[in-house]
């Protein structure tokens, strides 16, 4: 059985890299057929016109699109994603600095928004039918439909302006170096607060919306009531039972919502001036960076496929039968 | 639920702790800049944007820095890097004398080997540097790679001679490049510049150098002591801020988390006063908003380059018709609150000398408009509320760029003020890229865009006729009269009669209206009144920040 599943696994992940290979190169057609050329910028009263052309053709945008294709599969299978226009760096330079911030800020939003759904549904669990468990309802579906730009101006307005008690963006303040080391961590701590509110709320909605149906229709359910009636307690019930089993189609949302997260959150990073992936993406679309885009989309689209098997993984591990499904 | 009000609560505390800190560390002499967006490069050799401009001419010193005189409305040339200069009396030649105490970041000290290093970095082609191709003045090979032979000659390590091109009309502006260190570039290949760590960690001589740049956060310059603009005072940091989002930009000004920014929308001005905190004021003069016409055929150019005016913008007196129709006045008052003027030519008010006081904007004047419309023969015959003439009807598309909502508004008027006179106008939305494309290849037949203008004065590149050598001449404007007085600029001429010039150009714009000129729109400044000795001209709001100072 290991064995099959090795090669499942496998053959999961040359498919993945298919696909990522196919949306690359999708891409890579698609915005050098959009208006616009990285060249624009050196077009300019103050600067020579043959400078716009050294630059094209130093690019190898002076070639038709077939042969600058030829070019970029050769170098992608080499593991060169070429050279950022606008940054004149590696676009894998570029992007780690990105993608590590990132990745950070979203392991720590999707934390965020399991454990605090997680409590908020036990609380309506025990509350159920109660004015708490109708109130965390109502709020959720407030939450969920809440803009995140609307959100965030509207936690900066009350609690950078109104209050003054946290700072209004970044993620140090600029006097972050002459602070002690404590000083430090919760300078980046307060830092983030808000953002990471920004960025949770929709998420914390969307977890507790469908763990608190999971439950509700689980526990209704006829084994819950035989073991109720073998003198099992409702905490025994609820964490050994109910959690187990309604978690399950929570996995795979919950893998799509950590590969969302990880291709980066442009509204927040944009209201509060963070230096991730979402910003850096569609700056390079902006700013015709055609190998930036490229190497953006492809962490993007490797990171969904990524989360996405992780979620497959865990729900084997909750539940060995669906283990063959994974094989089919 | 006790464990979440304890977390919150903790954070609550801490926050305020930390903030107390931040409190107590406020007596470093640290200023923070807004900005919208991270720069691209900190290397004088690639900087394009203004930011970025700005960062450089504090890293990197030039032979001498320009100054904007107010009073004659153009730049002066004043000692920096050079103590003293000499023009020979043909101006075949200057000799510059460099300062003896000029000493890069790493201490080596700055000589004219470093000048000449700099001008062939900056020409050859091979280094692909934003200033290749500006050297027309001078001796330069068929790839325009400066001739070092022919043009420099070094008399001493402090003293330097520049020749120029016989025949040449040349002016120190030629000749004032930021001066980069020729003993870091003289190891590198000139293919490897553009992508070398020279880019992001630089050796510099300017009054202040780089400490840190963290991409799209923060650009921190120190002070150089070393330097020998240093003086006591001198602000210790300087951090330039990218704060993309222009409401936390404004926020963080009001609380003084930011003490300078730039870009500020002029509805928001009455609102930053009332904080007490900042000083507000504006940068006159640089940019001006028109709504252009493409003034020959689209068609007939793209498919056999043949000029042939416009069946509805060819005619100058069509156009000075629609510079009556629009009111634009009302845009100015309610949109910009009177954040600038109108606008009358292409030439700035702030060029004092140069500029026609004569010419007076064209009023709002729907029934002269109407009045020029029917003597050039458009009527509405057919009484459907257009224009028309040879069956053709008065009607089009004015293009703007996304994401601009003064234009939106523009838009809105001139739509309404044309519609008033029987001309059918809709207008359109397009992303920048696609924007810039059908400009560039005059797809459009009109549209509203905007000239960030150069200090000295350019005309050349926007008005001349020959569409193949200016292709920013997007209106395709044509006019015999322009070309010669363009021609004559660039020769040598006295000054009075250069002034003439200047005045009969403007004469003859005036009355063709290439385009319909709309406003000069100020970039309005708001800056902590902790500071001091900052200097806003039409020149720029961030220049010589080796001055600034905290009140005391």
């Amino acid at each position: 059985m290991n064995k099959e599943i090795l090669i499942s696994v496998s053959k999961r992940i040359i498919t993945s890299f298919v696909v990522i290979f196919l949306l690359a190169s999708f891409i890579f057609v698609l915005i050098r057929l959009a208006p616009g050329s990285p060249t624009q910028k050196f077009i300019s009263p103050q600067l020579s016109p043959e400078l716009a052309n050294n630059v094209a053709k130093s690019f190898n945008l002076d070639k038709p699109i077939f042969t600058q294709y030829i070019y970029f599969v050769k170098n992608i299978f080499t593991g060169d994603l070429g050279i950022s226009y606008n940054y004149r760096m590696p676009v894998l330079s570029v992007v780690k600095d990105y993608f590590l911030f990132t990745l950070f800020f979203a392991s720590l939003s999707f934390l965020i928004q399991m454990i605090v759904s997680y409590f908020l549904v036990k609380i309506s669990f025990y509350k159920s039918g109660g004015i708490i468990d109708k109130s965390l309802s109502k709020i959720s579906l407030i939450l969920f439909v809440t803009p995140s730009f609307v959100l965030g101006l509207m936690l900066v307005y009350i609690f950078s302006v109104q209050l003054d008690w946290l700072p209004t963006s970044g993620i140090k303040s600029i006097y972050h170096e002459d602070f002690s080391l404590a000083n430090q961590i919760w300078d980046y701590a307060v830092h983030l607060i808000l953002p990471l509110i920004t960025l949770s709320a929709a998420g914390i909605a969307v977890f507790y919306l469908y763990l608190r149906d999971s439950i509700a229709e689980i526990y209704n359910q006829s084994f819950i009531i035989n073991l109720r009636a073998n003198g099992y307690t409702e905490k025994n019930i609820f964490n050994k039972h109910i959690i187990p089993n309604a978690i399950r189609p929570l996995v795979s949302i919950a893998g799509i919502e950590f590969g969302i997260l990880l291709g980066g959150a442009l509204i927040t990073e944009v209201i509060f001036s963070l230096p991730g992936m979402g910003r850096l993406t569609v700056d390079a679309i902006f700013n015709r960076d055609f190998p930036l885009v490229i190497g953006c989309s492809l962490i993007a689209g490797l990171m969904m496929v990524l989360t996405n098997l992780l979620a497959d993984l865990i729900k084997i591990k909750i539940d060995k039968r669906l283990v063959k499904d994974l094989l089919q | 639920m006790r464990t979440l009000k304890n977390i919150f609560g903790s954070i609550i505390i801490l926050s305020l702790l930390v903030s107390c800190k931040s409190e107590n560390t406020n007596q470093l002499k640290k200023v923070v800049i807004g900005i919208s967006s991270d720069i691209e490069t900190i290397n004088p050799i690639y900087s394009f944007s203004v930011d970025e401009g700005v960062i450089d001419e504090t890293l990197f010193l030039s032979l001498v820095q320009f100054e904007w005189n107010d009073e004659i409305g153009d730049l002066d040339p004043k000692p920096m890097l050079a103590t003293s200069w000499e023009w020979a009396p043909d101006s075949s030649y200057i000799i510059f004398n460099l300062r003896d105490d000029a000493l890069w970041s790493d201490g080596v000290k700055l000589t004219s080997e470093d000048v000449v290093a700099s001008f062939d970095i900056y020409s050859d082609p091979k280094v692909q540097s934003r200033f290749y191709g500006s050297f027309k003045n001078l001796y330069t090979d068929f790839d325009e790679h400066i001739d070092i032979i022919k043009t420099f000659e070094i008399i001493s390590p402090l003293k330097l001679k520049i020749k120029f091109l016989p025949g040449s009309v040349p002016a120190m502006i030629d000749v004032v490049f930021p001066i980069i260190p020729k003993h870091i570039y003289e190891k590198m290949k000139r293919e490897e510049i553009s992508t070398s760590e020279i880019n992001f960690n630089p050796v510099s001589n300017g009054a202040y150098k780089l400490k840190k740049w963290e991409r799209n956060q923060t650009i921190v310059l120190e002070a150089n002591r070393k330097s020998f603009l240093y003086k006591p005072g001198m602000i210790d940091e300087i951090i330039f801020k990218v704060i993309p989002d222009y409401n936390s930009r404004i926020t963080q000004l009001e609380k003084g988390e930011i003490d300078f920014c730039e870009l500020i929308k002029p509805l928001d001005v009455n609102e930053l006063r009332k904080s007490g905190l900042l000083k507000i004021t504006s940068v006159k003069g640089r940019e001006y908003d028109y709504l252009g016409f493409n003034n020959i055929d689209i068609k007939s150019y793209a498919e056999k380059k043949v000029i042939k005016k416009n069946k509805l913008f060819g005619n100058p007196k069509v156009r000075e018709a629609l510079a009556y129709a629009i009111n634009r006045n009302e845009i100015l008052t309610e949109y910009l609150n009177n954040f600038g003027e109108l606008a009358v030519t292409p030439v700035s008010p702030i060029f004092k000398q140069y500029y026609d006081n004569q010419l007076k904007p064209i009023e709002f004047n729907p029934d002269k408009a109407k009045k020029i419309f029917a003597d050039e023969g458009w009527k509405d015959t057919d009484n459907n509320g257009i224009l028309e003439k040879d069956n053709v009807e008065f009607k089009f598309t004015i293009y703007i760029p996304a994401g601009n909502p003064l234009r939106e508004f523009a838009g809105t008027i001139i739509k309404n003020n044309l519609k008033a006179i029987g001309i059918d106008v809709s207008v359109e939305k397009l992303e920048l890229g696609k924007f810039l494309d059908n400009l560039y290849d005059k797809k459009m037949d009109a549209w509203m865009a905007s000239w960030y203008i150069q200090i000295p004065l350019e005309l050349k590149t926007f008005w001349y006729s020959d569409l193949q050598s200016t292709p920013l001449n997007f209106v395709s404007y044509q006019s015999k009269d322009a070309d010669r007085i363009i021609d004559k600029l660039s020769i040598r001429l006295p000054h009075n009669v250069k002034i003439e010039y200047y005045k009969k150009f403007q004469e003859i714009i005036y009355e063709d209206q290439p385009v319909t000129f709309l406003y000069w729109t100020d970039d309005i400044v708001a800056y902590n009144k902790r500071l001091k000795d900052v200097t806003i001209n039409p020149f720029g709001a961030l220049q010589k920040l080796w001055e600034w100072r905290f009140i005391e």
